[in-house]
Formats: C-alpha cells, sequence, structure tokens
C-alpha cells in the first residue's frame, strides 16, 4: 500500500483509512466499471425487443448494498488479525475503519448518484421511462430534482449497509461459527429502513424489510435520522466487539 | 532502546482452562531469550500476552515499563511473528511486505533484501507460496520490523536446514547490529541452543524455570559408571539407564562435592545438552529413562 509509507504513528489510523478506501476502490475498479457498462448496455440490448420502463442503474446501485456490506464485513474480518499483528492497537483499527466506511460509502454513493443522474439523461434521450419497482408497481422516478433527491441517499445508505456488514465481519472473527448470528437481528431494522427510505423492496429477501411499510409514512427526515442512529448503534456494536477481540491461535 | 517484559501474576484462562496461571516473569532488555515449553505449555498464550493479541484474564503485563494493552506507543515496536504469518493471503509478496510500513520502524528496503536473498518471489500471492516460503517472508517481516521486542514463534517451521541456518545467522547478524529483546519459542532446542543468552522453560501454564545459558549448562550433568558406585552417591535422578552392570543417571544439579566423590569413585561425568535437559525437566514422572 503505497500510502503506508512514511506513516508516523499519532496520525497513522486516519492514513490507513484513507490507504484502505483508495486501495480498495482500485482493486474493485473493474467491478464497478463492469457493473457500469452492464447497467447502460443491458436496457439497451433489451430494448431492440421490448420497452424500457425501470431503470437498471437502480438494480446495480441496490446490489452495490450488498457489495457495500461485504466490503465492511469482509474487510475487517480480514484486518483483525493482519493489523494487530502488525502493531496497530484496537482503537486505532475502529478509526481507520470508521474513515474506510465513511470514504468508502460517499465514493460508491457518488457513483451511484452520478449513475442515476447519467441514466435519466440516457433514459431521455432514448425515450425510454426511468421508473422503479415501487411495491410491485412501476412508478416513475420524477424530474431531474426529484431523482437528485432521490439518489441523494445513497452514501448515507450505503454507509448503513457498510456499518452492518462490519459488525458482522467483525462478530465472525470474534465467534467463529456464530457471529453471523447477528444478521438475525440487524437484516430486519436494515431492511426495514432501506424498504421505508425506497418505498420499495430491497434487493435480497425483502420479507426482512417487514417494518418498512410501518414506518414509510412517518417521512424522510424521520427515517434519515433513523438510518443515522442505526450507523450510530451498529458502529458502537461493532466497537465493542473489536475493542477486546483476542486473535485466534494459528491452527495447523 | 529495547524492552523489557514484566509480567505480574499473569493469569490468562479459555474459558475455564487456564493456560498460565498466576505467572510472574521479568525478562530484561536488550538479550536473546529462549522460550521452551511442550506442546500447550502455554509458550503461545505467553507470547499473545506480550505482544497485546489477548488480554490476559488477570494480572499485569508489562513491555517498556508500560502496560502493553492497546497502547499504541509501545505495541508499535513489538513483534510477533507465529509461524505462518498473520498475512491476508490474497495479498501479494510485495504488498504484504509494504503493510509492515504500518509500523513506522519498519525497514522496507531491508525486507525487499531479505526477499531478494531468500529468494521469496515478489509477485507470487500469500497462498500461492510453499509452506517454507511462507515461513521466510514471516521471519523476514518479523526481522524488517526493526522492533524493540521480536518474537518469534515456531516461525522456522517448514524452514529446511539451509534456510534456517541462514534465518538464524540474520537473527543474529541484525540483533548485533542493533541490540533488541529477542525471544525464540521453539521446539528445535540444539539448533537454536548457541544463539540463546537466557533460557525460560514453560511447562504447565507455569514458569518452571528462568535462568541464563551457562546455568543451564552447569544445571545438569550425566554420571555414568559401575552402578553400585553411581547410587552410593544418593542423587535424586532425573532419568536412569542400566546396562548391565552399568548405570547411567541424569540429574539436575551436580554441586562440586558430589562432583569430587564421583570423580573419585571412578565415574564419568558428561554435560547434558539443553534439549536432553528440557525433556527431564518437563517429563519429571519419567524417571525411568528410554
Amino acid at each position: 500500500m503505497p500510502t503506508l509509507a512514511n506513516l508516523r504513528l499519532p496520525t497513522r489510523r486516519y492514513a490507513l483509512g484513507a490507504g484502505i478506501t483508495a486501495e480498495a476502490l482500485k482493486y474493485f475498479k473493474y467491478w464497478i466499471a463492469a457493473a457500469l457498462v452492464l447497467a447502460f448496455a443491458f436496457p439497451f440490448a433489451v430494448s431492440q425487443w421490448n420497452d424500457i420502463t425501470i431503470s437498471a442503474w437502480y438494480y446495480a446501485a441496490n446490489g452495490g448494498k450488498w457489495f457495500t456490506a461485504f466490503v465492511g464485513g469482509g474487510f475487517l474480518f480480514v484486518l483483525v488479525p493482519n493489523m494487530v499483528a502488525t502493531g496497530l492497537t484496537r482503537r486505532e483499527l475502529a478509526v481507520s475503519m470508521g474513515i474506510f466506511g465513511v470514504l468508502w460509502s460517499l465514493a460508491i454513493g457518488a457513483i451511484a448518484f452520478a449513475g442515476l443522474l447519467a441514466e435519466r439523461a440516457y433514459y431521455g434521450a432514448m425515450g425510454w421511462s426511468h421508473g422503479i419497482d415501487a411495491n410491485d408497481a412501476i412508478a416513475p422516478i420524477g424530474s431531474a430534482a426529484e431523482t437528485a433527491a432521490f439518489g441523494a441517499h445513497y452514501p448515507l445508505v450505503y454507509l448503513v449497509y457498510f456499518t452492518a456488514g462490519a459488525l458482522i465481519g467483525v462478530a465472525s472473527y470474534r465467534w467463529e461459527g456464530a457471529g453471523w448470528l447477528l444478521l438475525v437481528p440487524v437484516l430486519p431494522v436494515v431492511f426495514s429502513l432501506d424498504n421505508a427510505l425506497y418505498d420499495t423492496e430491497p434487493v435480497g429477501p425483502g420479507w426482512a424489510g417487514f417494518l418498512g411499510g410501518a414506518i414509510g409514512d412517518w417521512g424522510r427526515g424521520l427515517i434519515v435520522a433513523l438510518l443515522l442512529v442505526t450507523v450510530a448503534g451498529l458502529a458502537a456494536a461493532a466497537y465493542r466487539i473489536l475493542i477486546d477481540i483476542p486473535l485466534r491461535a494459528k491452527k495447523a | 532502546m529495547s524492552f523489557t517484559v514484566n509480567l505480574r501474576s499473569v493469569t490468562l484462562e479459555y474459558g475455564a482452562e487456564p493456560a498460565l496461571a498466576d505467572v510472574d516473569l521479568d525478562l530484561e532488555a536488550g538479550k536473546i531469550y529462549g522460550l521452551l515449553g511442550r506442546n500447550g505449555a502455554g509458550k503461545t498464550s505467553l507470547l499473545s500476552l506480550l505482544a497485546a493479541f489477548r488480554k490476559p484474564t488477570s494480572g499485569e503485563v508489562l513491555v517498556g515499563g508500560e502496560p502493553v494493552w492497546e497502547n499504541a506507543p509501545i505495541v508499535s515496536r513489538v513483534a510477533l511473528i507465529r509461524e505462518g504469518g498473520d498475512f491476508d493471503d490474497t495479498e501479494t509478496v510485495k504488498g504484504t511486505i509494504e503493510s509492515g510500513q504500518i509500523r513506522p520502524s519498519f525497514d522496507t528496503d531491508y525486507a525487499f533484501a531479505l526477499a531478494d536473498r531468500f529468494e521469496v518471489p515478489l509477485k507470487k500471492r500469500v497462498n500461492a507460496l510453499s509452506r517454507g516460503k511462507r515461513s521466510v517472508l514471516a521471519a523476514l517481516c518479523g526481522l524488517a520490523a526493526r522492533a524493540e521486542l521480536t518474537m518469534f514463534d515456531e516461525v522456522h517451521l517448514g524452514m529446511d536446514a539451509p534456510t534456517r541456518d541462514a534465518f538464524y545467522k540474520e537473527l543474529l547478524a541484525e540483533y548485533m547490529d542493533r541490540p533488541h529483546t529477542v525471544i525464540l519459542s521453539t521446539h528445535l532446542i540444539d539448533e537454536v541452543a548457541n544463539y540463546l543468552e537466557e533460557v525460560v522453560i514453560v511447562d504447565k501454564g507455569r514458569i518452571l524455570r528462568h535462568a541464563d545459558i551457562e546455568t543451564f549448562q552447569g544445571m545438569g550433568a550425566t554420571l555414568t559408571g559401575p552402578a553400585a558406585a553411581v547410587d552410593a552417591l544418593g542423587l535424586e535422578p532425573l532419568a536412569e539407564q542400566r546396562l548391565g552392570g552399568t548405570k547411567s543417571i541424569t540429574v539436575a544439579a551436580l554441586d562440586a562435592a558430589a562432583r569430587e566423590r564421583a570423580a573419585a569413585a571412578g565415574i564419568e561425568v558428561g554435560p547434558v545438552g539443553l534439549q536432553d535437559l528440557f525433556i527431564h525437566l518437563t517429563a519429571p514422572q519419567d524417571r525411568n529413562g528410554a
């Protein structure tokens, strides 16, 4: 990781967080490029024999939520032994992961946001309808401003998924074989808030967002506030599990 | 500056099982220590506490006079290299070496020079390395850490004999160039015996013996002679062997008076190798020899 050269002890946790983000984006650049190409090429191919009424990018961006959760969980799962063995404290690792989570979510959120606006222009140019599957009915996303408002929440939603993934990842390292069970309380909370924010079922086991319908009428401001509280709660839980985590014994 | 190590009434439990029980240990700075113990004796647990890989159940672990747990200025200068290393297996060797730069003291040029010397291919992924090359990668990362307390826990497993020899020599050269505290945990005792200044023997979660190497070398003796003459010395044997009328016993200590009586009785007195002494010390129930 070139960004690690000449690290200084008091600030290394910040540099490490930024460095991991840069390396992760570099590592996954072809995945992101493939999602972009597919999301734009696929509707064009389908348009040859069918009307296009639904946003392909919406599905790519939704897939990005799961991807982000796996990045949060996978990276932390791998980095715990790696970084602690390299002389990093758990507190420093927590800060680095926090920075990574925020920067990653902002970067992927910005790509999702820009992709949605670009897709709107693309669909407009092609004469297609730019809509989403909103609880079994295709609903147009709306004007440019409404599309921007729709996409503006992506960074925050990605951050929720990242933090949820990090919690599951660190729990899976600590309680080998049982840590993933934290999915049971975490998934319904995250899916319900996602469902409530977008008035649509998230990609995956949509039934897990069963509370989304009930809280969907509370207003977007309150749901955003709940998302922020959820990020804080998930981060606090992950921190608590991480802060005194023992490194596993090596196995032959 | 190299680090001292102090353990005060340290207990580490895995569930209800104590891996270390009420351990007190003081290691001076700037020496090479051998940490010996049978499988499951608690060596790795002890090293894990010194590197803050684990938190003790009770007691105090001080490195450089300070608590090591979550102490960035200390843990950044402590390196525990476990067998096979703690690597991201999907990373390349080059990336793995570079990740060592998290330690401000890490010497990247030295690490790459060692990788070149030990023929570890930089472009290969860690999971594609042979066990021996992976061990070398772990060892070179430990050497290049330029830590004040460096611990190698069975890191040589998988290395062939010439590589192990080269590793020990490099370790000694690095130590001579930059005095620091080194702890070698190994089962290949005779291989490293010449490099050690002090030896700590752990047994069943406790410190069985801690002394300098000269004390260990003078501690044991093998006495071989007529069975009656050997028995007449009245020594407490750690182990004994009998062949016809000749008897050989191993003792943990032989004072000057006993040595004189043995010589006068025509009994041959020989040294006990560190490995043999270790075997006898950690298997006290085996008094009849093999």
